[in-house]
């Protein structure tokens, strides 16, 4: 029986090539979209879990109140992890972890390269393989460094027998090689390519030995028998009683479980992460599914008139109902089997296309039995959702009615079909309206005024001694015609500087406490960027070492009080400054936040990381990059030129969004593209239901056009119907991922007025291949046909 | 075989409800040949439907073989039909996708039995209805002629006590139709059933009896034997 059902089933998608390409292709595609979001989601929900402690282990953070909000901050005091493991005896292990960038040099390769200086107990806490050397080297060298198998591979080109050689950090100090380890998944929250003692990191750093000062990343193993509220109410109370901020800082634990996924704090409170994408992307993998599937049901279905005819036969030669559920449950599941076989190779195919959007490095694994489960898994809920409504319907057919001929609407199920069309095209409407507010919010944060001019800014790190010769190296820049300013700050002008509180004025409310982020700029810094000066003047060219001088933003200004702020003093410990200057505001850190926050900033150049380059317009980047490089190497030879394009930095802050937007673009176009793939053939079935009655309209003189709106007019009525069943679920969905933006578009009308004409058009288009081809038929031929 | 009392079939829309059979009452021993005449929508084809157990009456009894069929589910109905009843029909209602062999062989598909004892018995009957050269074949590729042999094959080929026919020859051309009329008549002679459905006068004339209906009443039965001696 199986075989006869297979036969038929094979014969019938040679027979039905149009409808058999767009059945499998919508599957195809259905299936390959929901794999590849599957093998994202599988990367997401894996992250971290390579550790083996990973249910142990924790990072201290700290929740920082600031005038009645609580900010979490992931600083926390140096002191704190060497004091928690003498006091706290649930935990086993603790680290520092202090992330930097060095250039690590060997005679002449030289590279930037991420690092991070850490305790001993990092090792045992991450379980990190030694493939040559060992902990115990590493112990036993304060001045040790620890490389990663790809890192000696590209210093040494091998990571063999290269334990005690050396390398130069910064141009400075060598450090002795104590071990290699093997290179980490790339889905962890954890990346470096070396690793060297946090003690040889401390010397000389006595701010790391203040309980006030939050400078460095804590991160715990608890051991297996520890309770967990006990270790968290030291954590909680350990910061309180060594300071006396009146508990305002304390920490709290934050498990590696959640590092990636469930980053995101708000007052205090874990509120998500990245876990809403994992979540968005899984519900959109299931619709496209269930589109996908449906355009299965719908053509089966429309089907119906040619398959009604097996069906009465089979009935009147003896086959019971269940035995045709069966047949139909076998040809969706062989058809699902077909398509998603199909499906990996279009995975295997678009792997590195989408690889590139993600920005991972995803790879299928046929031997992986998860992946073979979920792809059957896939299989199966294909096979019994596309399945089932064909299965129960077609096998329903009374044998009299059908031998008889069947034909007309068949009521009940041209209902169920035009609520699957619907379904169908809600969804791809509500995917269409949330690509056009994706990307309109996301246009209107890049084209925000952030407070000055980013376009044609390089940042380039200051590396050595270079600021001896600041002035040597600022005047070669401009000498080379290219450049129009040159500014210096300490900090990158995107991120946060140096952010604290506790400053005082005249006329201050006693509890009013603002985070206040503290930059180090010179004289040319705010020209070079285009922030105005509102008030008062910009700094001296020259600056004096014990100057008080100080500029503010104008947010500050404001706390300060209404009117000129000019000459009042401003007050943090024993410092004393005054205001000689105020500006308008910008906005760092999160781009998307309603207002920027209040800034000081001190006449203090030898403090600058960054030389801030404002390049004249029109000027070829290239050749600036080159006369950049030229001047960089002249200056600081020793380190490798390193720069950055503001604008780019500031468009890479808008990763996710601009994933959530790629991605939502190529949904919406798929949703549409199956949803047009089954209209099409509903289309040529409807064509086919009212041939009879086009031929006597055509007979009694209508023309094309006239065929052609008799066709397409119900499709149109269902499209309408579901734009309005999608409007208000896509306003719910958009307007509660706009709420994570302080700084937002409104949805309005012309969202909602495009989204629908873009429906109207492509299912418009569609259907009018099969209108036309009706309505352009032979009566003559239909005639004879009835 | 077939014996049918105050037979009543009625439809019902949602306006009107039409009586398609009044009051019928028949009876058809084996072995008979009975042809059903009777002008469009007098009921021929909804009491064949009814003898060939593929819809309920509304009223009455019909028993075959002995056993009541009146008021039986589907599946029950399903159950009785297997190897009992063969249909030939008009438009004779071959799948498309399958060969002039697999077409004969569903029914027997359907009874269960063993593929070479199927075999066996496709090729036999395939045979005798002429068609064996064409059994690789698929519907399309065969005459109307051809395909309504595949038909009958396919109805007798599990020995049916009895075959319903509607309309066999409506469909084909003279030549075509007589011998497709004398395969029936063959099989009638060797101890199969027939009951007909008919249009035709001259198809007719092959049956021992002739029931006239009318406004789903039988209004004349008549005896055709010597009628059908002279063909």
């Amino acid at each position: 029986m199986f075989k006869n059902y297979l036969k038929i089933l094979i014969r019938g998608l040679f027979k039905n090539k149009g409808y058999s390409v767009l059945n499998i292709f919508g599957l195809v595609i259905g299936i390959t979209c929901a794999s590849l979001i599957f093998l994202w989601v599988e990367n997401e929900l894996d992250y971290n879990k390579s550790f083996p402690n990973k249910d142990y282990i924790y990072k201290i953070l700290t929740n920082q109140e600031y005038n009645g909000e609580i900010y979490t901050f992931d600083a926390t005091p140096g002191i704190l992890g060497p004091t928690l493991s003498e006091e706290e005896p649930g935990i086993k292990y603790t680290t520092r972890f202090n992330e930097e960038e060095r250039l690590v040099t060997l005679g002449e390769k030289s590279f930037y390269k991420n690092g991070a200086y850490v305790d001993d107990d990092f090792y045992s806490i991450f379980s990190i393989q030694f493939i040559e050397g060992s902990i115990e080297n590493v112990k036993s060298n304060i001045n040790g460094i620890v490389i990663t198998k790809k890192t000696a591979q590209q210093y040494f080109g091998t990571y063999k027998n290269i334990v005690g050689k050396n390398l130069k950090l910064d141009n400075k100090k060598y450090y002795k090689i104590t071990g290699v380890i093997a290179d980490l998944p790339d889905n962890v929250s954890l990346h470096f390519d070396w690793l060297a003692s946090f003690k040889s990191y401390e010397l000389g750093k006595e701010y790391l030995k203040y309980w006030g000062n939050n400078s460095t990343s804590t991160m715990i193993q608890l051991s297996k028998k520890a309770n967990f509220n006990t270790v968290s109410s030291a954590v909680k109370k350990i910061i309180p009683e060594n300071t006396d901020n009146e508990g305002r800082t304390y920490g709290i634990l934050h498990s590696i479980n959640d590092w990636h996924l469930r980053s995101s704090f708000k007052n205090g409170v874990q509120n998500g992460g990245r876990i809403i994408y994992v979540h968005l992307f899984s519900i959109i993998a299931l619709i496209i599914l269930i589109i996908a599937c449906i355009n299965f049901m719908n053509l089966a279905t429309a089907r119906s008139v040619k398959r009604a005819n097996e069906v009465g036969v089979r009935k009147v030669l003896g086959s019971k109902r269940i035995h045709l559920i069966v047949q139909f449950f076998i040809e969706s599941f062989v058809l699902t089997s077909i398509a998603a076989i199909i499906s990996v190779f279009f995975v295997l195919l678009l792997l590195p296309q989408f690889n590139q959007i993600i920005g991972k490095n995803l790879q299928i694994e046929l031997a992986n039995p998860i992946h073979i489960a979920v792809l059957a898994g896939i299989v199966i809920f294909c096979s019994i959702l596309s399945g089932c409504y064909p299965a129960f319907y077609l096998s329903s057919f009374k044998p009299v009615v059908i031998l008889k001929g069947l034909k007309g609407n068949q009521g009940g199920a041209t209902f169920i079909r035009n609520g699957l069309v619907v379904v169908q095209f809600v969804a791809s409407i509500i995917f269409i309206f949330s690509t056009i507010v994706v990307y309109t919010q996301i246009k209107h944060v890049k084209d925000r005024d952030i407070g000055y001019n980013k376009s044609n800014l390089v940042a380039i790190n200051v590396k050595g001694d270079l600021l001896k010769n600041i002035d040597v190296v600022r005047q070669e820049m401009l000498n080379t015609g290219m450049i129009e300013n040159i500014g210096l700050n300490s900090y990158n002008i995107l991120n946060g500087g140096y952010n604290g509180s506790g400053y005082s004025w005249e006329g201050k409310p006693e509890k009013f406490d603002p985070l206040i982020s503290m930059r180090f700029i010179d004289s040319e810094f705010i020209p070079t960027m285009g922030i105005k000066i509102i008030d008062g003047r910009n700094f001296y060219k020259k600056p004096n070492e014990n100057s008080i001088e100080v500029i503010i933003t104008a947010s500050f200004a404001k706390m300060i009080g209404n009117g000129s702020v000019i000459g009042k003093l401003i007050r943090r410990d024993k410092n004393v400054f005054e205001v000689v200057g105020v500006v308008n505001d910008f906005v760092y850190g999160n781009m998307s936040i309603k207002k920027a926050g209040p800034i000081i900033f001190l006449n203090y150049p030898s403090k600058a990381s960054y030389i801030y380059a404002r390049i004249k317009d029109n000027m070829p980047v290239n050749k600036v990059i080159t006369a950049l490089s030229v001047v960089m190497k002249k200056n600081s030879p020793s380190f490798p030129f390193k720069y950055s394009f503001v604008e780019d930095t500031f468009n890479s802050k808008f990763k996710n969004e601009m994933l959530i937007e790629k991605l939502s673009q190529w949904f919406a176009l798929l949703a549409i593209l199956i949803s047009c793939f089954g209209l099409f053939g509903l289309a040529a079935y409807t064509a086919e239901q009212k041939s009879k009655e086009i031929t006597i309209r055509k007979v009694l003189g209508a023309n094309v056009k006239s065929i052609v709106n008799l066709l397409s007019q119900d499709f149109l009525k269902l499209i309408i119907i579901s734009i309005i069943i999608a409007i208000p679920i896509a306003w719910l969905i958009m307007s509660n991922w706009l709420q994570k933006f302080a700084y937002r578009i409104n949805i309005s009308w012309w969202m909602y007025a495009l989204a629908a004409l873009i429906a109207i058009f492509i299912a418009m288009f569609t259907i009018s291949f099969q209108a036309i081809k009706a309505a352009r038929t032979n009566p003559a031929k239909t005639l004879r046909t009835e | 075989m077939i014996v049918i009392k105050n037979l009543k079939k009625s439809f019902r829309t949602e306006e009107v409800e039409t009586l398609a059979l009044n009051k019928v009452t028949l009876t058809v021993t084996e072995g008979e040949f009975v042809a059903v005449m009777g002008p469009s929508g007098c009921g021929k084809s909804t009491l064949l439907n009814i003898i060939g157990m593929l819809d309920n009456p509304t009223e009455g009894s019909y028993k075959f073989a002995g056993h009541e069929v009146s008021g039986l589910k589907e599946s029950q109905r399903t159950q009785l039909r297997k190897g009992n009843i063969g249909f030939v029909f008009q438009s004779f209602n071959l799948i498309d996708e399958l060969t002039v062999f697999e077409n004969v062989e569903l029914p027997l598909i359907y009874l269960k039995m063993k593929k070479s004892e199927r075999r066996e018995k496709v090729k036999m009957v395939l045979e005798r209805m002429k068609i064996g050269h064409r059994e690789k074949h698929f519907p399309h590729q065969l005459s109307g002629g051809q395909q309504q042999r595949v038909a009958i094959a396919r109805a007798v080929v599990s020995n049916p006590k009895l075959i319903l026919a509607d309309e066999p020859t409506g469909n084909l051309d003279s030549k075509n139709g007589t011998e497709v009329m004398n395969l029936l008549t063959e099989l009638n002679q060797e101890g199969t059933t027939i009951v007909m459905v008919t249009h035709s006068d001259r198809d007719s004339h092959y049956a021992h009896r002739v029931v006239n209906l009318f406004d789903g009443q039988i209004v004349t039965e008549s005896q055709n034997r010597e009628i059908r001696a002279t063909i």
